[in-house]
């Protein structure tokens, strides 16, 4: 074993910090308070441009989308660094870590040649159309329906919670072509297609994030339609694995808590009950750092993670809670806005055990995938 | 980065569990609390394992690896501190090793060769003769348990080897903790696999799942934290280690008996071989509290 970033790693690791204090705005403290905000996503567009530019925005992709094949380990260093940051990619981050790689494995020529180059220059916002108003947790309930006449198929139904649906350009949606869990397809749906109608939905987590998106007859031609029909849950298993350890939400969670505590040490008030609370949230951050990097770490030797996934991602939610309620406590003045990064954290914070999935999901693999319990009667 | 095992280690990790096999179920008339084997201990001094923290092919990480594998059986054996504080120290010293701290009562006290005495900020070391220990086989800690009733002369330790006696205590202790918690996880998940109530095995309950799930991510998070703190041996890592293994041993503790119900009460399961060692390990080296400091002292130095 060995605990040490190699030089590469290290350089690599220098090099994005480098671009990032060049490139970041002076007032990015006060545009960086949720990803998808208005200035958000349209500064994304700029520096997902400059990355793209400096190989910073895709370099695990193969070199035939504009990468260079780096392994696991960098893709996640500049997960992590642009995490910190206050993730100047906004809703782009997704296109690099999922919707790219999995237009790789699944889609068809045109869909690949349509959709894959814009991503690695940079040029285009996704959103994802999973959850609707009565299939959250339960996805595979999910009632959006996408019937098929001739050539094309028509989309009717609603979907909700959606990120960055406001500003996206195309839908990575899911759609029942017909009944069950193998019922489901999965449609890339341009966002102006006529019937297509976004409500922002206003949020505790920024100006601009959650939103219902409605379909109403919505014509999307067949070479549109990803994979075969009914192959969107075995498509999304592929996702949710990319996804389970894809935001290193530890990074941003640690280096708020150092923040913290160093303001609490120039007031001198990082004493007594401070001290063990941060410690303890601390010792999760580290916890979930290196659990996720045991993952990264199979990852990138080609060795099937499986349900050890999930605990990574639970190990992570637990220290994203711990380090939101040491700011709530200690340091509450952030949640009134008078330091706007350790703000941003706590909006990005209190939905870790929300976004991409309940927790509880996981922990429901966890007892059955990893501990092997007796399934619950269904 | 690389967070699979080497060769080496790898080859220490099949000895250890080869070595494990015969230790693996305790004595079917064994009621007790301390179940120590001078067997398990003869079996690891006569395959060198003792060293291997110096050995740099394997390393301290292999000592923390197998600290945690031979803290899974229900034998015990003086092994974590043998295995990653000796090796640090550079004077020779006879194991078995036994820790008194604050006058307290403390592990493998009764046969120490070797006692590690805390006093506050102040480490010291001793070898205790005939009528200096006295064991306390009363004791629910399952491990065998002594005080101090003589007065051995204590060696005082400079601030610097004090200072790194502690830190690998904490990685001893986290190696150890990871073991312990991972053991009791898995005696629970086999309890609540076979018992049922309302016509199926408690364990299908999400009542119990979940805090389960919850319980092995905590474990998961001990070991690398203890793999990773003996890789460096940092003090800060080191108390960040031991912060987790007290915290989440606290937690798991109690969820593991609670769920084990009166089964668990008895001497007939072997639950309490690992919650009362986890147990006599809360409170050392000033438990969460003390780790707590030296997290605010060595991780938040410059922050």
């Amino acid at each position: 074993m060995d605990f040490n970033w190699t030089e590469e790693q290290a350089a690599f690791r220098a090099q994005i910090r480098e671009v990032l204090a060049r490139t970041l705005p002076e007032n990015w403290e006060h545009i960086a308070h949720g990803p998808a905000s208005k200035e958000q996503t349209v500064f994304a567009k700029k520096i997902c441009a400059d990355l793209a530019e400096a190989g910073l925005l895709v370099p695990h992709w193969p070199s035939e989308w504009g990468g260079r094949d780096a392994d696991p380990w960098e893709a996640f260093i500049l997960a992590e660094e642009m995490w910190m940051a206050g993730e100047p990619r906004g809703g782009q981050y997704m296109n690099v870590n999922w919707i790219g790689p999995i237009l790789m494995l699944f889609g068809s020529e045109l869909q690949k040649e349509t959709h894959i180059m814009p991503m690695a220059k940079g040029q285009t916002l996704w959103c994802q159309g999973f959850s609707e108003p009565e299939s959250g947790s339960d996805l595979a309930s999910l009632r959006t329906r996408a019937v098929k006449n001739g050539d094309t198929y028509t989309i009717n139904g609603q979907k909700i919670w959606t990120s960055y649906a406001g500003d996206a350009d195309t839908c990575f949606l899911l759609a029942r072509t017909s009944d069950g869990k193998n019922g489901i397809s999965i449609f890339l749906v341009p966002m102006d297609t006529p019937g297509i109608t976004v409500r922002d939905i206003p949020s505790i987590i920024g100006e601009g994030d959650i939103h219902e998106v409605f379909f109403d007859d919505v014509q999307v031609h067949e070479k549109w339609r990803l994979g075969e029909e009914g192959q969107a849950w075995e498509i999304i298993g592929q996702v949710l694995s990319l996804e389970r350890v894809g935001i290193p939400r530890f990074s941003l969670a640690s280096k708020t808590l150092k923040d913290a505590v160093s303001l609490l040490k120039k007031e001198g008030r990082f004493t007594g009950a401070a001290i063990d609370q941060a410690a303890k949230a601390h010792a999760a951050c580290e916890a979930a750092r290196w659990y996720s990097y045991f993952i990264i770490d199979k990852r990138a030797k080609k060795i099937q993670a499986g349900p050890e996934a999930s605990v990574g991602r639970f190990s992570t939610v637990i220290c994203e809670r711990l380090v939101s309620e040491f700011v709530v406590e200690h340091v509450p003045e952030a949640i009134s806005g008078v330091h706007p990064m350790l703000l941003a954290h706590h909006q990005r914070g209190i939905v870790a055990g929300v976004a991409s999935g309940a927790a509880e999901i996981q922990l429901n693999i966890i007892a059955t995938q990893f501990l092997e319990l007796p399934r619950e009667p269904r | 980065m690389d967070l699979q095992l080497n060769e080496d280690q790898l080859a220490v990790a099949d000895a250890i569990d080869k070595l494990a096999e015969d230790f693996s179920s305790s004595p079917v008339d064994f009621h007790g609390f301390a179940l120590v084997s001078p067997e398990l201990d003869a079996a690891l001094e006569e395959g060198g394992y003792f060293e291997i923290a110096a050995v740099p092919e394997m390393g301290a990480v292999s000592a923390a690896a197998s600290t945690t594998r031979l803290a899974q059986l229900p034998y015990t054996a003086e092994v974590a501190l043998s295995m990653l504080v000796r090796p640090h120290l550079d004077i020779e010293l006879p194991r078995p090793f036994g820790v008194i701290e604050n006058g307290r009562p403390g592990r493998f006290v009764p046969q120490a060769k070797t006692l590690i005495i805390i006093d506050g900020d102040n480490v010291g070391i001793a070898h205790p003769q005939e009528g200096d220990v006295e064991a306390l086989p009363e004791s629910l800690f399952a491990y065998p348990m002594g005080k101090l009733v003589g007065t051995p002369e204590v060696k005082q330790l400079d601030a610097e080897t004090a200072k790194t006696v502690k830190t690998w205590m904490r990685v001893a202790l986290a190696a150890e903790v990871a073991g312990l918690m991972q053991a009791a996880l898995d005696s629970t998940v086999e309890h609540v696999s076979v018992r049922k109530q309302f016509g199926r095995p408690i364990g299908t309950f999400q009542a119990l799942r979940h805090r389960l799930a919850e319980c092995a991510v905590l474990t998961g998070g001990v070991r690398w934290l203890a793999l990773k703190a003996a890789f460096s041996g940092d003090a800060g890592d080191a108390a960040l280690a031991a912060l987790h293994a007290q915290d989440s041993a606290t937690r798991l503790i109690y969820d593991m008996h609670q769920m084990s119900g009166a089964m668990g009460m008895t001497l007939e399961m072997d639950l309490h071989l690992w919650t009362y060692r986890m147990k006599a390990l809360l409170s050392e080296l000033g438990g969460r509290g003390g780790q707590s400091q030296v997290v605010a002292d060595e991780c938040f130095a410059d922050a």
